[in-house]
């Protein structure tokens, strides 16, 4: 979410109930002001909030040319202190799913991580079960790392790939119309894409080289992940995912305006295949 | 663009006769412009025409780096050009979006209409209190603390409340909280209805509940001995069939009938409306604007089904929930379930707020409770606010032991209701896992023939004897304030179902309310209940088990043995004969 919608979040995240209070959101929008700052960032968004037990992490991030490429992410235990997120580690990406306590709010708690003899998606073979450590600073990061991997999202042509390959934003982007909000098609992956380039482009009749690049949302499995509401008053789209229950993106309709938030326990939900019905058919 | 032809004109004519002439602008200028605004031989559209255009929009719109976005710029307008002339769709007006919400709410959004001038006091009236529903403030409170919903939805809700209020024989009403779908969302508010309501809903309960148990019964015997019957008949048909068909010297005996060994646990009854689990009334609507609904009052069997499956909502209250086990009811009932566990995990209150019996009495009183008869093990069912509370301190509140919140709202059972009901004589088989505040630790008595009655922790417990779930303590406690710690609020979060809240304003106002996705947290992930084992249907025996065929050399050597003493006549079709008879001889035998 860009510092300018922290101080009206009521109405974009409130509509999965959870807000940045009135005293986090002054607080967030200077010290992030000011973080910006000090690191010469383009542009600079709060990204959310995780959950702990005794304490609460707020993240946010900023990047200086690259919309995608180049973020850098900032974590702190107050709104107002940042200290860099450290890179995930493979050994976090890998372990973190496996991680089932909740987060604590101590940066530098060990936990104990049990990982079962047939355990398959780490690889390697084992005899017997295997106890390995985790930091919660990795942990941290690497579990922001995935959410952003797996289910930020920009609305399609939000994004522009100049021809040197950065990507920006574009600053012709007239927002999605009513039609167009309720296909999932209209909404890509702010990830690296994964797909080929010609995959994306050519599952479309109307392609744009410029700003198909990016993962299309309709890949995703199962049908039914994503939830998307449009608003009584037909002026916001909300998308929420049931992976990462406590995400929740917002876009105003017909207004260049979007961005997304996580206010939630970081952890996914893998039991979407028993809360689906089984013959589940999306909104129409 | 200019410059650069001419800069090359002028290289070019110098190099001509001509060089020292003044090169013709004009004439250049124009074969420039000729070429430009030569049409394109597909669309007809012409580059000069198209640039005029691009510039004009770029110096009107003045973007910034427009360089980079230029291609894009361009595409529009020619996008922006293709549009037919003759549009007759142009003029028609579409109405906006908002327009039917408009249409919805803006009826709600009046005073409410100046009705009949009663000659009833308005005290006998008995409308419910809605002094305690300023969403507004609760909104401001709910802002400091991190949650809320948007302001139009929280007004709607208000004011739809107080229409509620006026057609519905409602004491007492509040707002509980949202609960998420897939497709839309509910708005719940709790309710509390008249003595008298209540009252009438019982005997309509009694009326219907007596009959029809009894009828169940027997529904279920005859339906069993019908089942059987014609089982039976089918297979004496089949017998007759094959008695034909074979040899009908030996007609087989039946088998055995396969008796059922499942027996069906003795159901406890549902509590009546306005007690236990059954005590509030809540009411949900899908969104502004919509009418609110009426939820299906629990059963048991709803509960203890609704903690073995892990559902989401869609939001449409008809919607059918396919699970494993079934669950017995639509969605509606479903989510009352849901909205009764919630409830039951997760409203508290501070400590003192409310007291056990009457007022006058004080803690130290002996409680007159008027359930007493309809409980079995549970006592201590009413309470009310405590005259002489004493706001604690926010320190308290802010306690990490989380001693000085109590639960405000009766454990259920995990027979599924808040007061016990023995199943006499029948014997329990096995115990359900518990539920609500978080004890869900699965403890399998052995089976005795004496049911022990189930109990859970008493009401208005502490918060601190909540058992922790799986290392995740049940819940987490956080000051909505660092800077202003005079108007800081204690905010109280349950990590055992996520959503659910409660804030207070250093003790003096306190109020749960609930928004979230209406699941249990889960540390590992759900797994669904197993099948259960496959029943047996006969007694295991050689009829029914495989055996390997004899080989050739064992029938063989079978029927040498058994060859009756030696005679003249040769080995022939008689001997296989005597053979055959003497299997089937065995074969009864083994019958």
């Amino acid at each position: 979410m860009e510092i300018e919608s922290l101080l009206n979040s009521l109405d974009t995240s409130g509509h999965y109930g959870h807000v940045l209070s009135v005293e986090e959101s002054q607080v967030l929008y200077n010290s992030l002001l000011i973080l910006q700052n000090e690191n010469h960032f383009r542009k600079i968004f709060f990204w959310g909030k995780i959950f702990g037990c005794d304490k609460d992490y707020y993240i946010a991030y900023g990047y200086k040319q690259d919309a995608l490429h180049g973020r850098i992410y900032y974590y702190g235990m107050d709104c107002n202190t940042w200290g860099l997120l450290p890179r995930p580690t493979p050994n976090g990406i890998q372990l973190t799913p496996l991680a089932s306590t909740k987060f604590i709010g101590d940066p530098s708690l060990v936990i104990d991580i049990l990982i079962e003899k047939d355990e398959t998606s780490i690889p390697g073979k084992r005899k017997q079960p295997q106890v390995k450590q985790l930091k919660e600073e990795d942990r941290l990061s690497s579990t922001v790392h995935l959410i952003m991997n797996q289910v930020s999202l920009v609305p399609r042509g939000a994004w522009f790939k100049r021809p040197d390959g950065v990507i920006i934003d574009n600053i012709s982007f007239e927002g999605l119309s009513t039609l167009d909000a309720r296909e999932i098609k209209s909404f890509l992956h702010a990830r690296i894409p994964t797909q080929k380039i010609n995959t994306n482009l050519l599952t479309r009749d109307d392609y744009n080289y410029a700003t198909d690049f990016l993962d299309p949302l309709d890949f995703d499995i199962p049908e039914g992940c994503w939830v998307i509401q449009i608003t009584p008053a037909e002026d916001m789209v909300i998308l929420k995912s049931l992976y990462w229950p406590g995400f929740i993106f917002y876009h105003y309709l017909r207004t260049p305006k979007h961005g997304f938030i996580y206010l939630g326990h970081g952890k996914k939900s893998m039991d979407l295949t028993f809360m689906l019905c089984p013959f589940f058919t999306s909104n129409t | 663009m200019i410059t650069d032809i001419t800069d090359y004109d002028v290289t070019h004519e110098d190099a001509g006769p001509l060089g020292n002439q003044i090169p013709n602008y004009e004439k250049e200028f124009n074969s420039a412009k000729v070429f430009l605004q030569t049409a394109s031989s597909a669309t007809g559209d012409n580059l000069y025409d198209h640039l005029t255009e691009v510039l004009n929009k770029i110096l009107a719109e003045r973007p910034e780096n427009v360089i980079d976005f230029f291609e894009e710029y361009s595409r529009k307008v020619k996008e922006q050009r293709f549009k037919p002339l003759t549009d007759h769709l142009e003029d028609i007006y579409v109405q906006p979006g908002r327009f039917s919400l408009a249409n919805k709410i803006l009826p709600i959004l009046s005073p409410l209409p100046p009705g009949e001038p009663s000659t009833v006091d308005p005290e006998d009236l008995e409308l419910a209190d809605m002094s305690n529903n300023n969403l507004i403030e609760l909104l401001y409170y709910l802002e400091q603390c991190g949650i809320g919903l948007p302001r139009s939805e929280m007004i709607f809700v208000m004011i739809s409340m107080r229409n509620l209020v006026h057609t519905k024989p409602i004491a007492s009403i509040r707002f509980w909280g949202k609960i998420f779908g897939t497709i839309s969302n509910y708005l719940v508010v709790e309710t509390m209805l008249k003595e008298e309501e209540y009252m009438k809903r019982n005997e309509n309960y009694q009326e219907e509940q007596a009959p029809v148990e009894v009828q169940d019964e027997m529904a279920l015997n005859r339906g069993e001995a019908g089942e059987t019957s014609a089982a039976l008949l089918e297979i004496e048909k089949r017998a007759g069939m094959g008695g034909e068909e074979g040899s009908s010297k030996y007609p087989r005996p039946l088998p055995p009938e396969p008796l059922i060994h499942y027996e069906e646990l003795p159901e406890p009854p549902p509590e009546p409306s306005g007690v236990g689990v059954n005590k509030k009334v809540f009411y949900v609507c899908n969104d502004i604007g919509e009418s609110w609904t009426e939820l299906p009052d629990v059963t048991p069997k709803q509960i203890r089904t609704a903690r073995q499956i892990y559902k989401s909502f869609t939001g449409d209250l008809e919607a059918e929930i396919q699970s494993y086990p079934e669950f017995p009811g639509k969605e509606k009932e479903y989510l009352r379930v849901q909205i009764a566990r919630i409830s039951a995990g997760t409203q508290i209150a501070p400590l003192g707020y409310f007291t056990f019996g009457g007022a006058e009495l004080g803690e130290g009183g002996e409680e007159e409770d008027e359930f007493e008869e309809a409980a079995g093990g549970a006592s201590k069912t009413h309470y009310s606010i405590n005259p002489r509370y004493d706001p604690p301190p926010l320190t308290d509140l802010l306690d990490q032991s989380m001693s000085f919140w109590v639960h405000t709202e009766p454990y259920i059972l995990p027979q599924g209701r808040t007061t016990w009901w023995n199943p006499n004589p029948m014997p329990d088989l096995g115990e359900e896992p518990g539920e609500g505040y978080g004890e869900e630790e699965e403890e399998v008595k052995p089976r005795g023939e004496r049911v022990e009655p189930e109990t859970g922790p008493p009401l208005l417990t502490p918060l601190s004897e909540d058992a922790v779930l799986e290392t995740v303590p049940p819940w987490s406690v956080r000051v909505s304030s660092k800077i202003l710690e005079g108007f800081a609020l204690a905010v109280v979060r349950s990590n055992i179902w996520p959503g659910a809240y409660c804030f207070s304003n250093q003790g003096k106002v306190f109020r749960n309310v609930y928004l979230g996705f209406g699941h249990k947290y889960v540390e590992h992930n759900f797994s669904p209940l197993p099948l259960p084992a496959v029943q047996q249907e006969y007694p295991i025996g050689p009829e029914i088990l495989e055996i390997l065929d004899p080989t050739g050399a064992e029938e063989e050597q079978w029927r040498i043995d058994h060859l009756p003493k030696p005679k003249v006549i040769p080995v022939g079709e008689e001997a296989e004969g005597e053979e055959e008879q003497e299997e089937e001889e065995e074969e009864e035998d083994e019958d």
